[in-house]
Parts: structure tokens; sequence; C-alpha cells
């Protein structure tokens, strides 16, 4: 890892908007594609129709937001460190399902919740070591 | 319709892996040459495309399945990128990163089944 600004441009933060930025986004797509699905037209399947929903529009901003803070992290960061870390949102996106959506959580899923958190955990030690080191 | 489904989220998911293993390369040239560099404009262009057709893609199948089911499925990235930038990018992996993103896709599939 090469020497990296400190302050907001700290690309361990960035990894942080970049993920919420992700999670609000996905959250948003899900409810603004719902709102305008028409499941009947084939061109449904291009997602084109989903961008007559404000709030898909309201995502895509997000998107754009984290794309950049994105960008400087691969700068700073390895992908094979960054990108597993970057998939914590696929605990925070069941989880903001469950809370915000009232969609279910069943065992089996809360179980692969899990692995998530402990393959995160695996990927987040050399790293906090590094860090500490620094 | 779930061959389709397939299909669709198969494309979008190796779009994904594409899009940011042409984006870090292009950030990796942007340490050595700047902002301003054809290369790296270039790179950033084709990174933005793949990730564009990944995106709207994404959003057609959202019209028809539970976030929470198929949102994971692009988990399974975790895996093609760690593999794709050790052998196309010549990154580092050890045993405990390796370990890392198997659990994590592992979880994943997981939670994209159950």
């Amino acid at each position: 890892m090469q020497n990296r600004p400190s302050g907001f441009g700290n690309p361990w933060l960035q990894l942080g908007l970049s993920v919420m930025c992700g999670f609000v986004s996905e959250l948003l797509l899900k409810r603004g594609a719902t709102d305008v699905a028409h499941p009947d037209s084939a061109w449904s399947w291009t997602g084109v129709n989903g961008l007559a929903s404000p709030l898909v529009w309201w995502a895509i901003l997000l998107i754009i937001a984290s794309f950049i803070s994105w960008l400087f992290v691969l700068r700073y960061i390895p992908i094979t460190i960054a990108y597993p870390l970057s998939r914590v949102v696929d605990v925070l996106v069941p989880l903001g399902c469950w809370i915000f959506l009232a969609e279910s959580i069943s065992t089996l899923r809360w179980c692969g919740i899990a692995l998530v958190v402990i393959g995160l955990a695996l990927v987040a030690k050399p790293v906090a070591q590094i860090e500490e080191r620094l | 319709m779930r061959l389709l489904a397939f299909f669709f989220i198969v494309v979008s998911l190796l779009s994904l892996v594409a899009a940011q293993l042409v984006l870090k390369r292009a950030m990796e040239l942007s340490t050595k040459d700047g902002l301003q560099g054809s290369r790296f404009i270039s790179l950033i262009i084709v990174g933005i495309a793949f990730m564009t057709i990944s995106f709207f893609l994404t959003l057609g199948l959202l019209q028809r399945f539970d976030l929470s089911y198929l949102y994971p499925f692009q988990g399974l990235t975790v895996i093609f990128i760690t593999a794709m930038a050790a052998l196309v990018l010549k990154e580092k992996l050890n045993r405990r990163l390796i370990i890392g993103a198997l659990l994590i896709s592992a979880g994943i599939v997981l939670v994209s089944v159950s």
C-alpha cells in the first residue's frame, strides 16, 4: 500500500463512504424499481423503465458518489483486500431489507450472514495489523 | 423465465468483474501518469461502460425478484475478482485472504439460496 492521504481523503474512510452509499442506493433502487414495475413488457428486462421513478434517480446519484469514493479506494488499496471488505454491504443489504422493506430473513440466511462476517474479519485482520504498525 | 433470469444474472456479474479489474488498472496508471493520460481515460470509460451494463441488467432483475434474494449473487464476484486480480493484475494473495474471500462468497451464496 502506498503513501496515502489522511483525513477525509483517507482511503479506508472512503471505503466506508462507498459502502454506505452503495447500501442506501440498493434499498432505493429496489423500492423505485418495484414502484414502476411492468413485468409484462419485454423491454423491462433491460431495467430502463425503472428511470421513471424519482427514487431510482436518487439511487443513481448515490451510486455515482459511491463510485467516486471507490475509485479513490482503488488508487491506494489492493483490490484483493478492498473488494472483499466492500462486500460488508452484502450483510447490510439483507439486514436493511429486513428492517426497512419488511422482507423476511430465514435461519439459513442468518447463517450466511454470519459466514460473511467471519470472512470479513479474516480479510480485515492483516489490514488492522498493517495500520497498527504505521 | 428462470433460464433467462440466470443468463442476465451471469452477464451482469461478468460485466461487474470486468469493470472492477479495468478500473483498478486505470487507477494504478493514474498514480504514474496522472488523471490526464489517454490510457487512463480510455480505461475509465471502458470500466464505466461495463458498470452501466451491469447496472441496467440488475435494475431489470430487481423488478422481478426480492432484493435480498437477487443482490447477494453479486457476492460471487468476490471469488472471481480476487482470483482475477491475482492472475491479471499480479496482486499478492495469502492463505488468509483466500479463506476470507471463500467464506464471504459461501456466506453470500447461503444468503441467496435461503
